[in-house]
């Protein structure tokens, strides 16, 4: 029993009608092909809902439907009461639809004669003989023997299809190259247009274009459309290492490009992410890392107004680092007392980023005459500052203060308010300080 | 059932060099409006909690996701939310408070170590990267400690980077997160994906240090151990979709709510770029084709730990083919084996040791074979009732 899943909401709308439809086409196309005796007969199957239908129907245009065989529908289709109450409705049944009366070659098929009977029912000589010998060998999908074929050759969208009943091929073709089975695709064509079903036969004619990948693996078929896809369990076919995909698929998407992957290991990543964070405060390089990003994200607005900004004690240069990163447009200045710190933010910062190094004092005294007109925001811890003079030094040369909670501060002083009073600032109203805040004008402090 | 919203389906502001929607996107398949009332009855009709989903659900209109998020509040009490954490912004914390939004974030490592979820350039991506890292500590300090996927790749599970990653689950720890769910890298269609996946020895390897990290860490917890665990007592009432006989065609664990309200598949199974449309009834041929099928042929055969595993995630099969076992076989293998030694040792039996195994295993394919699902527990139930 085959699943379909389309590919979308429009191929649904559009396909799912027309399978339906060209459904009872097949069905129409194929009686009358039995009625003028092109073939001998057909097999239909039925639920037991539409026996009388189909039996009425047959034998309105002279044909007869002798039931052949019952077997169980599929369980999830079943509805709950019936499988209690009314077995028989579980059922799907076949009927053998010929010329009343039957020939009794139709109407008792020696069972040995397997290839005799699919003939009968329309299949040519060369796929009979395929399904007969498939059979035989035990299998019972009659499709799986060409999905599962050593053959690189496209499978062409009417061969696969057969699978849904909708024709034009109305049997399992022995071989995607069968020009028997095209000579039938072509009869039961032009049939179906002499019969007036115009519309139904130019879809059909539309999906002989499609390109189509079928594949059987581990005893699951797949057909696969740009309209959707489709699978049954079948038989168990070849072993994959013998298995090939069989393509006339439209191309695949174009693989995205994307720089290749370049590897340092894991000590050379400890100081990527971070050195001296104990100096700086902070329990690990992750905690530094961490909080240096959070602070770059709670002064979003701050550093989009500003043009220029300085983190006096800046480390490594990490937080410098990951501000140019958010606004790479903005002058960004470092200051670091170590030597080999201040070493590391050149190497992390390159060249274009001052870090001045020396006593803050001095180094801030270096960046007033290095930026007359001052900057408009300084990033500080206090606590490593030290004193309140290099903090109305910096106070002097940045436009707004913004202090830094690190771990040591945070743990002491367990917020940011009590963090900022413990060392006479007081702290810009408005918004939440998590790890940093302004700090008020320079008049309010103590 | 998980019930994911998707109203921008697979649209991302970032471009993960792993990330299984690529094709999705490559292939132009993304819409670029969605029906924001016609999802809202969807979510009605299904009744079911939800995530909201991507994607990048951030994306979304504020408005409109308040409008889910207070759905989610008002039917369920809350509302789950899986982002890359690179949109989420200080107004937003209002929102997930106000609407009880669990957030789910998805980083591989700091810094570099997140290199893989690629935003165009290396700045972009380290700029994307410093936010995740804030959003974490954020809300975490707002006392809505994120849960945190984390996917195992060369770039933060490479040996000699294991032990950095180890360090900073540690720290997450000490932040607050407590739960971490861990993926395996998917393959897929990305050529950009190329180079990062780990060998099955590798993610093994890495996943066996985890476990031992997690013993290590008791306030850290990575679900997918206690999923093992509980797969292996046969005690299936919480484990996730990859243990539950995933149906690719109609994966039951897993349920899209798309951009115009109509149900979609899980994605994970979509290589194509083709968002597939859920077929009308679910199957279990996958299933009972692996149960079957040699395991030289990419099946399960004769596994004991079928029943708890049944091949896992069809959209990690071997080759893409959803038909194959999980390519990560050898991995999910490995650490059956390691749970289920310790669960002996603690006097416990665990199924793929059980007498009854095979006795299980004949009633799962039984009723796989006329489509239905039995949850383990209740056949575990039914063999020991009187
Ligand atoms: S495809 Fe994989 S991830 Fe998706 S529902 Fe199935 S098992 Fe879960
Ligand atoms: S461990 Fe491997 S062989 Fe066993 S069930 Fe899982 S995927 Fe199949």
């Amino acid at each position: 029993m085959q699943r379909i899943s389309f590919s979308g909401p429009q191929a649904r709308a559009l396909w799912q009608p027309r399978f339906e439809r060209l459904g009872e086409v097949a069905l129409a196309v194929e009686l009358e092909m039995v009625r003028q005796g092109r073939i001998p007969a057909t097999l239909v199957w039925t639920g037991y809902d539409d026996i009388e239908a189909l039996t009425e129907r047959v034998r309105a245009i002279g044909l007869e439907a002798k039931p052949v065989k019952a077997s169980l529908g599929y369980a999830a289709d079943w509805p709950i009461e019936a499988s209690i109450d009314e077995p028989k409705r579980l059922l799907d049944y076949a009927f053998l639809i010929g010329p009343a009366p039957y020939d009794v070659s139709i109407a008792e098929p020696a069972a040995d004669d397997l290839e005799q009977t699919a003939m009968r029912s329309g299949y040519p000589a060369c796929c009979a003989k395929s399904w007969a010998g498939h059979l035989r060998g035990g299998g019972c999908d009659p499709l799986a023997n060409l999905l599962a074929r050593d053959d690189r050759a496209a499978m062409p969208a009417h061969f696969a299809l057969a699978v849904l009943g909708v024709g034009p091929v109305r049997h399992a073709p022995c071989s995607v190259h069968c020009s028997a089975t095209r000579d039938c695709s072509r009869a039961f064509l032009d049939l179906g247009r002499e019969l007036g079903f115009i519309d139904e036969i130019v879809w059909l004619e539309e999906i002989a274009g499609w390109a189509t990948e079928a594949s059987l693996v581990n005893g699951i078929a797949e057909i696969t459309t740009a309209a959707f896809r489709c699978t049954w369990l079948s038989d168990e076919g070849a072993s994959p290492h013998r298995r090939l995909r069989h393509t006339l698929a439209a191309p695949r998407p174009v693989k995205r490009k994307a720089a290749s992957v370049e590897l340092v290991g894991g000590t050379e990543i400890l100081v990527e992410l971070g050195t001296g964070f104990e100096a700086a405060g902070f329990a690990s390089p992750f905690a530094m890392r961490s909080r240096f990003s959070a602070i770059v994200w709670e002064q979003t607005a701050a550093l989009r107004r500003a043009a220029s900004a300085v983190h006096v004690g800046c480390g490594d240069g990490l937080l410098l680092e990951l501000i140019a990163q958010t606004r790479p447009k903005l002058k960004l200045y470092g200051l670091e007392e170590d030597a080999a710190l201040a070493g590391l933010a050149r190497q992390r910062l390159g060249a274009s980023l001052p870090v001045l190094g020396g006593a803050s004092l001095e180094a801030l005294a270096t960046l007033a005459r290095l930026v007359p007109e001052g900057v408009d925001l300084a990033f500080v811890d206090p606590e490593r500052l030290g004193s309140h003079e290099a903090l109305a030094a910096i106070r002097v040369i940045a436009k707004s203060v913004i202090v830094i909670g690190t771990d040591r501060s945070l743990r002491r002083f367990k917020d940011m308010d009590t963090y900022a009073a413990t060392m006479g600032l007081a702290l810009l109203p408005g918004r939440a300080a998590r790890v940093s805040a302004a700090i008020a004008a320079m008049d309010r402090l103590h | 059932m998980t019930v994911e919203v998707r109203p921008l389906g697979d649209k991302c502001n970032i471009k993960c060099r792993y990330c299984y929607q690529e094709g999705i996107r490559t292939a132009g398949n993304v819409p670029t409006r969605y029906d924001l009332d016609a999802i809202m009855a969807t979510l009605d009709r299904l009744a079911e909690p939800f995530s909201l989903f991507g994607g990048e659900i951030m994306l979304t209109r504020r408005p409109d996701l308040e409008r889910l998020m207070q759905l989610g509040f008002d039917r369920h009490g809350g509302v789950g939310m899986q982002t890359n954490g690179t949109l989420i912004e200080e107004r937003d914390l209002e929102l997930f408070r106000k609407y009880r939004v669990r957030i789910g974030i998805s980083i591989d490592g700091p810094g570099p170590l997140n290199d893989a979820r690629w935003a165009g350039s290396l700045p972009a991506t380290r700029r994307a990267t410093a936010r995740i890292e804030a959003v974490i500590e954020t809300l975490c300090r707002e006392g809505m400690p994120p849960n945190v996927i984390v996917t195992l790749n060369r770039m933060n599970a490479a040996p000699d980077r294991l032990g950095v990653l180890c360090e900073w689950i540690g720290f997450l720890g000490s932040l607050g997160v407590r739960k971490l769910r861990l993926h395996l890298l998917e393959q897929d269609e990305t050529e950009g994906g190329e180079g990062l996946p780990l060998t099955a020895q590798e993610n093994l390897a890495a996943l066996r240090r985890l476990r031992r990290l997690e013993q290590e860490l008791p306030s850290v917890e990575f679900d997918i151990f206690a999923e093992m665990a509980a797969m292996l007592r046969g005690d299936d009432a919480r484990t996730s979709c990859v243990f539950h006989a995933c149906d690719p065609y109609a994966t039951r664990a897993v349920v899209g709510v798309e951009s115009d309200g109509r149900l979609g598949n899980c994605g994970r199974t979509n290589k194509d770029g083709v968002t597939h449309l859920r077929a009308g009834r679910e199957a279990f041929d996958r299933q009972l084709s692996l149960y079957r099928t040699p395991q030289a042929d990419g099946g399960c055969q004769g596994c004991r730990f079928f029943l708890a595993c049944k091949g896992n995630c069809p959209g990690t099969a071997i080759g893409g083919d959803w038909r194959m076992r999980s390519i990560d076989c050898p991995v999910w293998f490995g650490l059956f084996e390691d749970i289920e030694t310790e669960l002996q040792a603690n006097g416990e039996t665990a199924i793929s040791r059980s007498q009854q195994r095979s006795d299980l295993e004949a009633k799962m394919i039984a009723a796989w074979s006329i489509g239905d699902n039995p949850t383990l527990h209740s056949l575990l139930q039914q063999a020991e009732a009187p």
